[in-house]
């Protein structure tokens, strides 16, 4: 397997069997995938279509049914690979008569890393994550946005090179989903391989190089999320300060070439820019209360 | 003390020798190799029908290999995270409560505990050691077996292995956690019970100076006899000598009052006499052993003596006013064994047996003497009073008379050259019998520490705490909690009653195997009358062959959890000897040895995120 190839799989299958062996269902169907050193890979699909299953086999939670999984060229049995890979779980699953930095200590103790590394590198995640004003409180006492963060630095705990992300934005505020998306994109600013799985379209399309779909355990479409979403017969101008004039003229233009206008119209924010604006310029200004009139005025 | 089964020197336990065809390593080697065995076929059944044949032994060989290459890897600093994970998820789940639990049934002990007890310290020993064994081996299980299952219910276990641990430190990194957990309540509630007996048990007296009456001989006062006042429920008789009274012994030593386990040393104080605080409440013999044969009546020599009727056959019976003797051989006799008087201290427990009543309480006539196995020399008879169950103490002098009236040297002449000196005891009384079992006539060597005794005493607790641990989390790797729990408990029960699952297990036991047994029961037979022949009763016990083979399977790998505890030893009064800590030790770590790797192929195998 070529250094530059991470994950591979070939033709990966999962049967889920009861406990007299008979098949209960089709999780995955021989998948083959390719990650690449460096990339954000998106698992896309609807719930139930075998991505968490995908990334269990990768991570050897689940033994395949046929097929195998190779991280870094090894097995996904092998345990050593799991010296360079973080896993964020869907859910995150921690001790929670822990707090945060005994969650980091204890994970922090099971990689090869001296005290002085350990208390550094813990110290530095519970700040990156923005806890460190609760670094004492029990995580039974944390919030689920909290309790991702934490589960975050955990599977950044021993600076992965690959790092494997199970619905990363679920249960996240937009600021939280924000800053999380922003983490990814930092990770592979560093060079590493992030693999993500997720059904939120937006944010997989945001920070993904390259996306998988699968449906029902099948792959049914691999490749650039640029070159996916591209549509090649539709052509986008986007322009600002044009006159009245101007926009006639153009539609001219484009009736003169055979074209078809689709839209010409004043494009909307999104809600997620909106929010973001609202509660960025509510910290800068503290106390400042939106007036009920304008907002019931604004109501169509 | 009741010992049935005699304690071997350690290597020889381990390796086998005289008098034990097998030794513990052989054994173990041999049961471990026995449940590879088997782990291989039904792992190959499981995995060929699943990968087909070829697959399936690939998987298996895969299996294998990787585990071995595991274990090797495995590191100290994981292990030890892992274990004091397990120790702070025990100290979060409250596990503290079973130590308040603990002392709130030592603050109310005292109220159902007889202080008036012939042998309170036997009495209150026994009391906390079955307490603290019940309540640690509860706190043990219920840690050990729902954790593991509790992290997959919660899937905190993902989180786990996805980093480099192996399956094997989890699994010792529990055990070692929850071992250590235990450990500290351990030690936390023997310190507290040995404080509680030792408070509890001590006390006082006064000479009752009333009581008090004089003793004379030809008209010479020879001293007084009197009792103690009534103090913790029972009182001693007293025996001053003459110069007691004298006022100008003040603060003289009159020697010591014994009875109900203890004694009280006597000062003269003023006019009157003090007695100090009870000696001797807790003590730790050291007793070294003989070998013990019998003669009938006849003087014919024989293995055992008279059974009188009892179905347990530990102790056998000599008769009384006839040749019939109890004799013990002892071995490695020399003069580093002499007592501070030079000769040797000789325990001896004599069962009695009456025909007829006599008086009642009234001790029975026995006598014993030495005797050189080489040569035949032997000491003139030394008669003393038996009293049933009761420990008699008793000194060889070092120097001893011979039957024709010569005077002879304990070590010299009586000890053989290969250091053998035997002990002959008869019981001198027509119609009335002594009986004896192996370990109920022991010289005693200088007294061990009482302390020392009571921390082996809870090493033996520790041991059976370690391995209901492993059971517990070696079961759960596998199964859901309270299905581990329920297992654990059934190794704990079935080990408590080992004795008696081998016998049905063998067949010695009456009434059959387990299904016979069940007829029996259902259809209310007696378990002697024989079962009428017919197809019916083939059926019966052709399943309770294949079971009693199961069981027999079983039983290799059933820990003796009644052999482990040895509160006995210490609530009798006896050192525990070094050999048989030793061995508990060892077996500890058998089961900790076996149970992890068991553990480990569980947890290995298993699909976390299924």
């Amino acid at each position: 397997m070529s250094e530059e190839i991470v994950v591979q799989t070939r033709a990966l299958s999962k049967v889920y069997r009861d406990f007299w062996g008979r098949q209960k269902v089709r999780a995955l169907k021989s998948l083959d995938l390719e990650v690449r050193r460096g990339e954000v890979f998106g698992l896309l699909g609807p719930n139930g279509s075998g991505k968490t299953t995908t990334i269990k086999l990768i991570l050897g939670l689940l033994f395949p049914t046929a097929g195998e999984a190779l991280v870094f060229g090894k097995g996904a049995s092998d345990v050593g690979k799991n010296e360079r890979l973080g896993y964020l779980p869907e859910e995150s699953y921690l001790y929670r008569f822990l707090n945060a930095e005994e969650t980091l200590d204890f994970y922090a103790r099971l990689f090869d890393m001296t005290p002085e590394q350990r208390e550094e590198r813990v110290d530095a995640l519970i700040k990156q994550v923005g806890l460190d004003r609760a670094r004492k409180r029990q995580l039974q006492e944390y919030s689920k946005g909290m309790t991702r963060r934490i589960g975050l630095a955990q599977a950044l705990i021993n600076n992965p090179d690959l790092v494997l992300l199970d619905e990363p934005t679920s249960g996240l505020d937009p600021i939280g989903t924000r800053e999380m998306k922003d983490m990814i994109l930092r990770l592979k600013d560093e060079g590493k391989t992030v693999i993500m799985c997720s059904h939120l379209l937006a944010d997989v399309q945001d920070v993904c190089d390259r996306i998988a779909i699968l449906h029902q355990g099948e792959l049914k479409e691999l490749g650039r999320v640029d070159t996916l979403l591209t549509v090649a017969d539709v052509t986008q101008i986007r322009a600002k300060g044009l006159s009245k004039d101007c926009q006639n003229e153009l539609r001219d233009v484009i009736s003169r070439h055979h074209g078809e206008l689709l839209e010409m119209d004043n494009p909307t924010t999104t809600l997620e820019e909106l929010f973001l604006s609202i509660v960025s310029d509510s910290e800068a200004r503290p106390g400042r209360r939106a007036k009920v009139e304008e907002v019931a005025d604004a109501s169509p | 003390m009741v010992l049935e089964d005699e304690i071997l020197p350690y290597m020889q336990w381990l390796l086998g020798g005289e008098g034990s065809q097998w030794g513990a390593l052989p054994q173990f080697a041999l049961v471990m190799l026995g449940i590879a065995l088997l782990a291989l076929v039904v792992g190959y059944l499981f995995a060929a029908a699943r990968h087909g044949i070829l697959g399936g032994g690939d998987l298996v060989f895969q299996t294998v290999s990787s585990g071995f290459r595991e274990m090797l890897e495995m590191s100290p600093r994981r292990v030890w995270a892992l274990a004091r994970l397990a120790m702070k998820e025990a100290w979060r789940r409250r596990v503290v409560v079973g130590l308040a639990v603990f002392l709130l049934v030592l603050l109310f002990a005292s109220w159902f505990l007889q202080t008036n007890h012939q042998d309170p310290a036997k009495l209150y020993i026994s009391f906390v050691s079955t307490a603290t064994t019940y309540l640690v081996l509860g706190i043990a299980l219920l840690l050990s077996a729902f954790s593991l299952p509790n992290d997959f219910k919660t899937k905190t276990i993902y989180t786990v292995v996805t980093k480099p641990v192996r399956a094997g430190e989890i699994i010792l990194g529990r055990i070692i956690g929850f071992s250590l957990v235990c450990t500290t309540l351990l030690a936390v509630m023997a310190l507290c019970s040995y404080v509680f007996v030792i408070r509890t048990l001590d006390h006082r007296h006064q000479v009752d100076e009333q009581s008090l009456t004089r003793t004379e001989s030809a008209g010479e006062l020879l001293g007084f006899k009197g009792r103690t006042t009534l103090d913790a429920y029972h009182r001693h008789d007293v025996q001053l000598d003459a110069e007691s009274s004298g006022d100008s012994r003040d603060g003289a030593d009159l020697g010591a009052i014994g009875n109900f386990g203890h004694t009280h040393s006597i000062r003269v104080r003023g006019d009157g006499h003090e007695v100090m605080h009870a000696e001797g409440i807790m003590q730790a013999r050291v007793p070294h052993w003989g070998k013990l044969r019998f003669k009938d009546r006849q003087g014919v020599e024989k293995e055992h003596g008279i059974n009188v009727g009892n179905e347990w056959t530990y102790r056998s019976f000599i008769d009384g006013n006839s040749q019939a003797a109890a004799i013990w051989t002892f071995a490695d006799i020399n003069e580093s064994l002499k007592s501070q008087e030079g000769g040797l201290d000789l325990g001896l427990i004599v069962r009695v047996f009456r025909t007829h009543k006599g008086i009642v309480g009234q001790a029975i006539s026995g006598g014993f003497l030495v005797r050189n196995p080489e040569t035949g020399v032997q000491s003139e008879l030394v008669t003393f009073e038996a009293l049933d169950s009761k420990i008699s103490k008793m000194s060889l002098q070092r120097k001893q008379i011979s039957t024709d009236g010569t005077e002879l040297d304990l070590f010299e002449d009586l000890v053989s050259s290969n250091g053998r000196l035997e002990v002959v005891v008869q019981c001198m009384e027509q119609g009335q019998y002594f009986g004896f079992a192996q370990p109920d006539c022991y010289l005693r060597l200088p007294e061990a520490s009482p302390a020392l005794n009571y921390v082996k005493m809870y090493l033996s607790i520790w041991v059976q705490m370690v391995i209901v641990t492993s059971i517990g989390v070696a079961s759960s790797a596998l199964l859901s909690g309270p299905v581990a729990m329920m297992l654990t408990v059934s190794f704990i029960l079935l080990g408590f009653f080992r004795d008696f699952f081998v016998e049905v297990a063998t067949g010695v036991s009456y009434g059959g195997g387990p299904v016979e047994s069940l007829v029996r029961l259902v259809t209310q037979m007696n378990v002697i009358s024989p079962m009428e022949p017919g197809v019916g009763t083939s059926m019966i016990k052709g399943a309770d062959t294949v079971l009693q083979g199961f069981m027999l399977s079983v039983a290799q790998i059933l820990p003796d959890f009644s052999s482990f505890s040895t509160a006995d030893f210490a609530a009798r009064g006896f050192s525990i000897p070094t050999d048989r800590v030793l061995q508990d030790l060892t077996t500890c770590l058998a089961y900790v040895v076996g149970l992890a790797v068991i553990g480990y192929f569980l947890l290995r195998t298993r699909e976390v995120a299924k």
